[in-house]
């Protein structure tokens, strides 16, 4: 990226041999561009798993799910976009100062557990990552903690994050895969349009995993603080909620390209188990290197995500508590900001390192973001209502109907996986 | 956003300038002060009223029959006074918020509110521009310094009888106020300040967002608006944050000064 001082480039039409994937892949880019990436972003180790595992376990069944869930998540996100642009509040002050505080307290231990339960998918991504490169995960997950707690403490954390980034980008090779791998795309078309569920206890609680991973509760606190903090105001909103959409609608778009591609090379082989197979979906792009490469990017993602989520949910909850929240103070000074940041990291690196399937440990973390989601969602449906709170911005009565209507819906089917696993358990 | 751009990172945005705490205390002197503090905490007890404690807490009238819940304490804050003082409590009746004039109620800490007779005077609730409601504006609400940093969120607010009025004085915003709240409500009674901010650093009520359009005075207007909250007269290193000990004996001068009598 320092391009800019590169002495302009003769304007000769050399016709470059560049191999058709790559052609294609920097059209691609081309068009999409940096909201592409930002929204890429968002695909973290849970999310790319499970989105894998849906491809793999039941084909193209789940792509209708991924288009309802992709309306919620443009309907929730815009709602917390708004939120952030007229009150110029991130979503845990909004929580302390609207609800009493026993609610408000009761919202951020769910989301504490939620993003714990996160941070365990992605050390655990680390941890399946490095195995892929044929080192133990009882060594590559200690030293993530250590690196991502260092850096992020003592060090200058926004460099690495650039380089977690970047490691990411790997990620968009999974439309270029969905092409080269010839799925069937009637069958995609149909799948997309019309709802192919199956009423068994597996498909239902993907579907909940796939709501969890997608409609991520730390999502919408990070996405409302970063508005304010970008110092979006009511006059200039109409931009933000442009981006916001199309970050929401690019994002879901990668993880249509994943479930597709997983689809056409592992289709109907049954759950994930490792992910060895899931790198699988990218041999049509990358060959015999398709696991190193995956495993490349998985690393990155998780890294990043391993970082934001503990440090989001620290800063949501610090935020709510009305404390010190910086990385810009020392660790004395912002006790319960850095306390549960470290709390988050530990927890999550320690039931990581448990033995068991590491592919089943992120895709149960992913469940149990799903159930959660709903009573986020409540929450901000119930601010972005109040006229007390967004004044003329708040919901009109249609956006109030289709909102309510996808949280209801999100929290039936959450409701309903929930109460299912309670019964069989007991 | 491109990917040779950060993405934005909660927790980096607020790079004010680390606050120097010099305070190297030795440990014995600490002990010290934290026995003299609890003492304090006690005696505060008796002079304090919190308004976490009050909220909720039943309104008797003088025949001891329970009038409605409180629901909130306005108070006016005006120019010329160093502390707001009361001019009547919200309260739930009957389904209703209404409103009871000062001059009706009898305070006690730490949290009691009986009405003077069995007729008080209650009309509905109506929001004045002037007046401030410490429980919807003020508690839970953001505070930030003269330069626009966001600091604390009050957990507490304390009034403190002063001749016959009720003023507020204080605002709590140590974490464990916080926590009082959030157990069960026996604990709500005690109190046991922290850290106190004196009401008199507050300069003003601020939006959420440093607007650029600075309205003159205490903007008590815009109280009550989402994301308004108050705003401190310094920065937030030098504003004082009492401990009980000290809270005790600024609120006995200040008793002293204002009628020559501690009580």
């Amino acid at each position: 990226m320092t391009a800019v001082d590169a002495p302009p480039e003769p304007k000769v039409r050399r016709r470059t041999r560049l191999p058709g994937w790559l052609k294609g892949l920097l059209g691609l880019l081309a068009i999409l561009g940096p909201g592409l990436i930002s929204a890429n972003a968002g695909n973290d180790a849970g999310g790319i798993l499970t989105y894998a595992s849906a491809g793999s376990q039941f084909g193209y069944r789940t792509l209708f799910l991924l288009v309802l869930i992709t309306v919620a998540l443009v309907v929730v996100q815009e709602m917390c976009a708004r939120l952030g642009a007229y009150t110029g509040e991130g979503l845990g002050a909004l929580i302390r100062e609207q609800f009493p505080l026993r609610s408000g307290a009761a919202a951020m231990v769910l989301l504490f557990i939620a993003n714990a339960g996160l941070t365990v998918s992605e050390f655990a991504g680390v941890g399946a990552s490095m195995e892929l490169f044929g080192v133990s995960r009882y060594i590559a997950v200690p030293l993530a903690l250590v690196g991502i707690w260092a850096v992020t403490v003592l060090g200058n954390y926004s460099r690495v994050q650039r380089v977690f980034l970047v490691m990411g980008l790997v990620f968009l090779a999974y439309p270029v895969a969905a092409v080269l791998a010839h799925p069937h795309w009637g069958t995609v078309v149909s799948n997309l349009v019309w709802p192919h569920f199956l009423h068994t206890k597996a498909f239902l609680l993907l579907a909940v995993a796939l709501i969890g991973t997608t409609i991520t509760p730390y999502m919408q606190f990070y996405l409302t603080s970063s508005v304010v903090d970008k110092g979006v105001t009511p006059k200039t909103y109409k931009g933000e909620r442009i981006d916001t959409v199309n970050g929401a609608i690019l994002g879901d778009m990668v993880s249509v390209f994943i479930i597709i591609a997983t689809a056409a090379a592992i289709g109907g082989t049954g759950p994930l188990n490792s992910v060895s197979q899931a790198a699988e979906a990218l041999r049509p792009v990358a060959g015999a290197a398709a696991s190193q490469l995956f495993a490349f990017g998985l690393l990155g993602a998780s890294l990043l995500a391993a970082t934001v989520v503990p440090l989001s949910s620290a800063y949501a909850i610090a935020e709510t508590a009305g404390v010190e929240r910086s990385l810009a103070r020392k660790l004395r000074e912002a006790p319960v900001f850095y306390g549960l940041f470290t709390a988050q990291l530990v927890i999550g690196a320690l039931i990581a390192l448990l033995p068991g399937n590491l592919v089943e440990l992120v895709i149960n973390a992913q469940v149990l973001n799903g159930f959660i989601t709903p009573v986020i969602l409540t929450y901000i449906l119930i601010l972005a209502n109040r006229r007390s709170v967004l004044g003329a911005a708040a919901n009109g009565p249609a956006f109030k109907a289709v909102a309510t209507v996808c949280v209801v819906v999100v929290g039936a089917l959450s409701a309903l996986v929930l109460v299912q696993t309670l019964a069989e358990s007991f | 956003m491109g990917f040779n751009k950060p993405t934005w990172m909660p927790g980096r945005e607020r790079l004010a300038p680390p606050t120097q705490s010099k305070r190297l205390v030795e440990l014995r002197a600490r002990r010290e002060e934290h026995t003299r503090d609890r003492l304090a905490a006690r005696q505060l007890e008796g002079s304090l009223l919190s308004l976490a404690a009050l909220l909720g807490s039943e309104v008797k009238d003088s025949d001891d029959n329970t009038v409605g819940k409180l629901r909130d304490v306005v108070v006016r804050w005006t120019e010329g006074a160093p502390y707001p003082r009361m001019t009547a409590i919200v309260v739930r009746a009957g389904g209703r918020d209404v409103l009871i004039g000062a001059r009706w109620i009898e305070m006690r800490p730490p949290a009691s509110v009986r009405l003077r007779s069995s007729r008080a005077l209650a009309r509905a609730f109506e929001r004045h521009p002037t007046d401030v409601e410490l429980a919807h504006d003020v508690l839970d609400h953001q505070i930030v310094d003269s330069e626009g940093t966001q600091i604390v969120r009050p957990a507490d607010i304390y009034l403190a009888l002063i001749d016959d009025s009720v003023e507020v004085v204080g605002i709590e915003v140590g974490i464990e106020a916080l926590l009082r709240r959030l157990g069960p409500s026996f604990l709500r009674g005690r109190i046991r300040p922290q850290q106190v901010i004196d009401w008199r650093d507050i300069a003003s009520f601020a939006p959420a967002r440093a607007d650029g359009s600075e309205g003159r005075g205490r903007r008590s207007d815009i109280a009550g608006q989402p994301g308004a909250g108050l705003a401190l007269g310094e920065a937030a290193p030098n504003v004082r944050r009492f401990r009980p000990s000290e809270v005790n004996e600024a609120l006995r001068e200040y008793k002293v000064r204002n009628d020559g009598d501690p009580e």
